[in-house]
């Protein structure tokens, strides 16, 4: 007790001895006092060690000790409302997807689906371990913070992040090998995986061992597959005649086959669905076809200065939305234009029943408003890619810029040129895209390269 | 870190003393308060937990061998064909159109002070018939024909869908073109389509999948070109005309018929239009149920969207 008091006592003395050769005041407005030192719990010491026991007991009556709540799936909320569902309908669908997917910690999959169920256990869970070398719960180590544990691209470090990380539930995935409408490879999500994507927060995980990417790889498949299903079922309400009085079948027929089925086929197919790329002319004549590309990207079959900008720079169109944020900000025009109309109508002239349907309108408003402010991140919009400084996030390859010209960026305004613009053409556009970091006044210069902010 | 030998100042008694643990007790106070406060998420609204009890009976249900599905009551089914007819009328003022916002190739979208004007709502003045309202049949049993294979058309020109709305077949090739001498992207929303098309060229398009309410084609280039499509798997579906009226041959007769009603400016969900007609049976969601006999031609008449139901 003496030597804690003393160092107590010690510390408080350098803190107040620094802070006074610093020029800082101390809060009393002088020098602390020195008397206190030596002194079995003296008074200043005694002050901090309450101060400590106030913050500790704080703590642990706030955040608790004990064991935590299982982790949860989240329902997706905003479709919810959109769809106006009613509270035992959102059950029914929670119900649904616990009974086809299980849950955080356990997860399952129909069979319809091809998922290894192995895989899934070994990303899904809490961070664990019982095998020495083997840790289990993968997602939750490395992706649930960003992504969320549903994958809704809404985990707690989302908000932060310009773009936000993906949602994976509308089943859409941007940096891809596949045609626009179609799903990723496994490997294409390996490679993200691996790779990262330059110039976005997502980082490469290149370190972890090829069965972790494969079990994530599995896993994240499987949150996507869920949240497709989760649509589908929400919107199936929609569908419903009176006669189902608002609840939806729950039978195999329906479910599996009508709502997990083409959701599944479509992964499946994708493995099969690699875009075919003719190779670019092996001893083409490199300034040339920059030159020709330089043309078809200012040109109007290809019309890339729309939204690149005259200097590439990404500024020619910078207020469009990708799709994720656009459901936000078409569900907050909704709300909105809800509103005005409900503040427009006049309770005077209303009978019963309209003023019953009336309040009902305005209470659903309310609950969509609650929901776009709590469930959903505010909608940013997305500016098309700076082609001056060399960063691509799918990936670097000619390979991986002709991806994306053929089949334009799903889920991104970016559009495809796919049957358009012929292979030849897109391979010029591909090269003249990879001379422009480098490009000085028009030519390729051998002196270091003027920033492109810089140029008139 | 050696402390420095510092000399008492004077006047350190029972005050700083105090003031000290005051501090140190604010200090702790305002801790505990910051650490605890954003550690509460009650900004989220919570959907219903799952009931686990009725999943795992419904897993049970969904893996057993046969998966016997609940035998649906078979639907009535007639015979023959009949033909629907109607004409859709606004009761309201229609107010000017705005002008649309157009910034961007103006050499050609604003081309000799020509203006291009929101479409949302279009009455004709003389009739007073509502444009562009659609109408499908939901969930019927039979087609008369199988899809057939001639592409439609759907075209732009000088900055705009020619078509404010478009239907079309599950299956059926759609040409879209781009009469413009700028090039254009067309992106179909719900679709994944989102395709560049040079200026004169023209791309095909196949609707794989029926819509369940109109979705939206816009051009990223051009952000105030818009439109709507809506595809539907039997085909029975149409827009009314400039004058209102609609028909919708080669219908399901001798059976029970369900049609969806919608407008772009619609107040119902959705655009959902329902309107005071019980004979119909209209509902909420903005659909009603008609029985045709076999070679009839219904004419529905003159059907009145109020003022109310549009959105002003």
């Amino acid at each position: 007790m003496k030597i804690l008091v003393r160092t107590l006592d010690m510390e408080y003395e350098t803190v107040s001895a620094f802070a006074a050769q610093a020029g800082f005041k101390t809060p009393s407005g002088g020098l602390i006092c020195r008397e206190t030192r030596g002194q079995l719990l003296s008074g200043s010491a005694s002050v901090w060690m309450l101060g400590v026991v106030a913050v500790v007991l704080l703590l642990l009556t706030t955040t608790g000790c004990g064991k935590t709540a299982a982790a949860s799936y989240r329902l997706n909320m905003v479709e919810s409302a959109k769809q106006r569902l009613k509270p035992e309908q959102e059950q029914q669908v929670a119900t649904i997807l616990a009974a086809l997917f299980g849950t955080p910690d356990e997860p399952i999959a129909p069979s319809e689906c091809g998922l290894d169920v192995a895989k899934l256990h070994l990303a899904a869970g809490p961070v664990r371990s019982d095998i020495v070398g083997r840790k289990n719960g993968l997602y939750r180590e490395h992706c649930a913070h960003c992504h969320g544990v549903t994958g809704d691209g809404m985990g707690p470090t989302a908000a932060f992040l310009n773009p936000y990380p993906r949602d994976y539930r509308p089943g859409v995935f941007k940096f891809k090998s596949t045609e626009r409408a179609d799903k990723p490879t496994h490997a294409d999500l390996v490679m993200v995986l691996r790779n990262g994507l330059a110039g976005s927060s997502m980082p490469s995980f290149a370190l972890l061992s090829d069965a972790k990417i494969e079990a994530l790889s599995e896993y994240v498949k499987y949150l996507s597959i869920r949240g497709e299903v989760e649509l589908a079922l929400m919107r199936a309400f929609f569908e419903l005649d009176d006669e189902d009085q608002g609840r939806l079948p729950e039978d195999r027929e329906f479910l599996i086959e009508e709502i997990v089925l083409p959701v599944a086929e479509a992964w499946q197919a994708a493995e099969d669905a690699l875009i075919d790329v003719p190779e670019m002319e092996a001893d083409i004549d490199m300034a040339a076809s920059i030159a020709k590309g330089k043309e078809l990207f200012y040109g109007n079959k290809a019309n890339c200065v729309k939204c690149h900008g005259v200097t590439g720079l990404g500024d020619g169109q910078v207020n469009d939305y990708d799709d994720w944020n656009k459901v936000v900000l078409q569900a907050q025009k909704t709300v909105q234009g809800g509103i005005e109309q409900a503040g427009e109508a006049s309770t005077w002239d209303m009978d019963a029943d309209e003023a019953v349907e009336h309040r009902a309108e305005l209470a659903w408003l309310d609950r969509f408003q609650k929901v776009l402010e709590g469930n959903a991140l505010p909608p940013r919009t997305i500016r098309p890619r700076n082609l001056r400084q060399g960063i691509y996030r799918g990936g670097m390859r000619p390979l991986d810029l002709y991806y994306r010209i053929h089949a334009g960026i799903n889920g991104a305004p970016m559009p495809a040129a796919k049957g358009t613009v012929p292979p030849e053409d897109i391979w010029h556009i591909v090269n003249y895209i990879r001379s422009l970091p480098y490009d000085f006044n028009g030519t390729l210069g051998v002196d270091k390269p003027m920033v492109a902010r810089d140029r008139l | 870190m050696m402390t420095t030998s510092l000399s008492t100042g004077s006047g350190c008694r029972s005050g700083s003393e105090s003031q000290a643990v005051g501090f140190c007790l604010t200090l702790a106070i305002c801790l505990a308060v910051g650490i605890a406060v954003p550690g509460c998420d009650s900004g989220s609204v919570a959907g219903p937990a799952p009931d686990f009890e009725a999943a795992l009976v419904l897993r049970e249900k969904l893996t057993s061998a046969t998966g016997a599905t609940e035998a649906g009551e078979e639907k009535p089914q007639g015979t023959g064909w009949a033909t629907l007819k109607g004409r859709f009328i606004f009761s309201g003022t229609p107010g000017d159109a705005k002008p649309l916002v157009v910034d961007k190739d103006t050499e050609v979208c604003s081309k000799d002070g020509m203006k291009l004007f929101d479409r949302s709502l279009m009455v004709d003045a003389s009739t007073q018939g509502l444009a562009n309202v659609v109408l499908f049949l939901r969930n019927s049993s039979r087609v008369k024909e199988p899809v057939s294979t001639d592409a439609l058309v759907f075209d732009q020109k000088n900055c705009e869908f020619l078509a404010p709305v478009f239907a079309a077949r599950v299956g059926q090739p759609i040409d879209v073109k781009n009469s413009d001498p700028i090039g254009h992207n067309t992106n179909i929303s719900g679709t994944s389509f989102n395709q560049l098309i040079p200026a004169g060229e023209s791309t095909v398009f196949t609707a794989g999948r029926e819509t369940g309410l109109p979705v939206t084609v816009t051009c990223n280039i051009h952000p105030w070109m818009k439109a709507y499509a809506v595809f539907r798997e039997d085909g029975y579906v149409a827009v009314s005309a400039s004058d209102g009226s609609f028909t919708i041959p080669d219908l399901p007769a001798g059976e029970p018929l369900e049609f969806q009603v919608w407008h772009e400016r619609s107040t119902g969900r959705s655009g959902a239009i329902s309107l005071d007609q019980p004979e119909l049976k209209w509902n909420a969601k903005g659909r009603f149920k008609i029985q045709l006999e076999e070679n009839e031609v219904r004419d529905l008449g003159t059907l009145e969207v109020p003022a109310d139901a549009i959105r002003g």
